[in-house]
């Protein structure tokens, strides 16, 4: 049963210069497809990576898997539901943002600096309204914090306490705390350091066995998703050129373009 | 051996704190020979960007080079340091974004700086700037174009020919292609190499990946706390591993493998140590797997198989 359905998803982005330019021009609109007619499903409790260089359309796939853009065409469904469609009424629609979380790039950029991180964790439960009284939801905090590895006395502090590690682990917590079925991250280690990064991997993979979620993973690196991932989809150029498991995928690759990243990748002697 | 173009010799870098000194570099010494890759690896706050600052001077203060020598083609440089910056050395830095002037033309950043260590004419060092372009494969035609117009990887290109604009012995080179994607990375790391071997020019190169320490390097040093875990030949330091630690960075690293699909990575417990709590003795032994009492009590020494871990000395006289 697959969980999360895209169907021919496409985006075009709009980069035509104003209208008065362009009649003084003569130039006609342009446009860029970000995103091609990209079909794909993940099943429940399963990984799925997508795998591809800068502007290959990665990220705005993951932008319209949670909602933050609508697709020009095509749609992308979680669990049978349209996050794009305009005649959900605001109450699905929030419910179905509770059930889909981010976790992003740079733990630097995506905590605010300003808040306490227990702030930062209780504000998902807040705006969900899932759990009530101030008590409860700082004893909600603290199991977050425990179950990605930190301690609820870091409830505390302030993002700029922690390192790099830490902090995505924040993200992670803060990501858990509306208790999603899925979670969409966005080059969770890109910024990390080689130990770290097993660290953050490792827990991302005990996470979702304890919690069955389902992870659509988003890099460049594709030795970083030969341990994580259960499918891989090859993205060049906002088109899907390949899909394949990893096994497949690094034993038999079909595209020319799947070769090339692969001999990119750093080896090991 | 011949003379090595670099000699560090025994340098601690400090920053002078109200709870006392806080050495980001202890006690370190490495020599670079002509012609060779040196990579630097280690985690975050490890001190190898600090070792290249060291190199070329350029340590802001509170912080300062407090003991210790610097040794260039056979002159000490650790007292004047500016008359080789950007000439004799010079540097590659991590973000390509932000080491450029947005502001200024890139023929007209490549002539400044060859104009400032060479002696000729400016419509020479148009010329020279047109080569270098074309040495990194870049159309000599947006010698007039601004940095922005550039992707990142065409724009790190654009920071190597300005690196080698000058034509100097060693390039120090942090993290030259963090910010890039592994195809791009590969295509800089190729670049680097053979421009660098076509003229014999040293490179430091300092990362924290050690797929790409294994792709371009010829020796490498592994940093913890500023202090140097172990140094030997890429193959060796890598195959045949002796400091725990450097064990476990080689395994926590992601393999394209096919037996390993799936499985968890290993991972190093802990983190590295905040330079005012380091620990006594080893720096590494609170995450040590296998560490001794003795580790915990006096620092080791580089052991002369070239690593530092009271471990090998044990295994020594074993046998």
């Amino acid at each position: 049963m697959s969980f999360i359905t895209a169907k021919n998803l496409t985006r075009r982005y709009d980069l035509s210069d104003p209208w008065i330019v362009r009649q003084l021009t003569f130039r006609p609109k342009r446009f860029l497809t970000a995103v091609n007619d990209v079909s794909f499903s993940v099943e429940k409790g399963t990984t799925y990576a997508l795998v591809g260089e800068s502007g290959s359309g990665k990220s705005t796939i993951a932008k319209m898997a949670v909602g933050l853009l609508a697709p020009s065409a095509g749609t992308i469904t979680l669990d049978n539901h349209n996050l794009n469609d305009r005649n959900l009424s605001p109450q699905s629609q929030q419910s179905m943002r509770r059930r889909i979380q981010m976790v992003f790039q740079s733990p630097y950029a995506s905590l605010n600096p300003r808040w306490r991180v227990g702030d930062i964790l209780a504000e998902p439960i807040q705006s969900f309204d899932l759990i009530q009284g101030a008590k409860n939801q700082a004893k909600r905090v603290d199991e977050l914090l425990e179950q990605v590895g930190l301690s609820p006395s870091d409830a505390k502090k302030y993002p700029h306490e922690f390192s790099g590690g830490q902090r995505q682990r924040i993200s992670i917590a803060r990501a858990l705390s509306s208790q999603p079925e899925v979670i969409i991250c966005d080059e969770p280690t890109s910024a990390l350091d080689v130990s770290v990064q097993a660290q953050v991997l490792n827990l991302l993979k005990s996470l979702q066995k304890e919690f069955s979620l389902t992870y659509l993973f988003i890099t460049h690196d594709l030795a970083v998703v030969s341990s994580v991932a259960n499918r891989i989809g090859v993205l060049n150029k906002g088109a899907l050129v390949e899909e394949a498991s990893p096994k497949e995928l690094f034993t038999n690759p079909k595209q020319d373009y799947t070769r090339m990243l692969l001999n990119a990748a750093p080896k090991m002697l | 051996m011949t003379q090595p173009l670099l000699e560090v010799k025994n340098i601690s870098v400090e920053f002078k704190t109200r709870r006392g000194a806080l050495k980001a570099v202890d006690d370190l010494s490495i020599d670079v020979q002509p012609g060779e890759i040196l990579g630097l690896v280690g985690e975050s706050g490890a001190g190898k960007s600090m070792m290249g600052a060291a190199i070329l001077g350029l340590i802001d203060p509170p912080g300062r080079l407090s003991k210790g020598e610097i040794w260039f083609k056979g002159q000490r440089i650790d007292q004047n340091p500016e008359t080789l910056r950007g000439c004799e050395i010079s540097m590659i830095f991590q973000d390509p974004l932000v080491s450029l002037n947005p502001l200024k033309k890139i023929g007209d950043q490549l002539v400044e700086t060859i104009l400032r260590h060479k002696k000729m004419s400016r419509a020479q060092a148009i010329d020279r700037a047109r080569k270098g372009l074309i040495e990194v494969g870049i159309d000599p035609e947006r010698l007039n174009a601004y940095p922005h117009t550039f992707s990142g990887g065409m724009r790190q290109r654009v920071v190597i020919a300005l690196a080698l604009a000058p034509e100097p012995s060693l390039i120090i080179a942090d993290e030259p292609t963090t910010a890039l994607d592994v195809s791009v990375q590969a295509q800089i790391l190729e670049l680097l190499k053979k421009l660098c071997r076509g003229r014999g020019t040293s490179i430091i190169l300092i990362t924290h990946d050690m797929g790409v320490i294994s792709e371009t390097a010829d020796r490498v040093g592994v940093l913890y706390a500023g202090r140097l875990a172990e140094i030997g030949s890429t193959n060796q330091v890598l195959r045949s591993s002796k400091h725990p630690y450097t064990q476990g960075l080689v395994a926590s690293t992601p393999k394209i493998d096919t037996s390993s699909f799936g499985q968890s990575l290993y991972q190093i417990p802990g983190s590295m140590p905040k330079l005012d709590a380091i620990p006594t003795g080893c720096a590494f032994h609170p995450r040590c797997t296998q560490g001794t009492l003795k580790c915990s009590q006096e620092r080791p020494p580089m052991m002369n198989n070239a690593a530092a871990c009271w471990l090998l000395e044990e295994t020594r006289q074993g046998i």
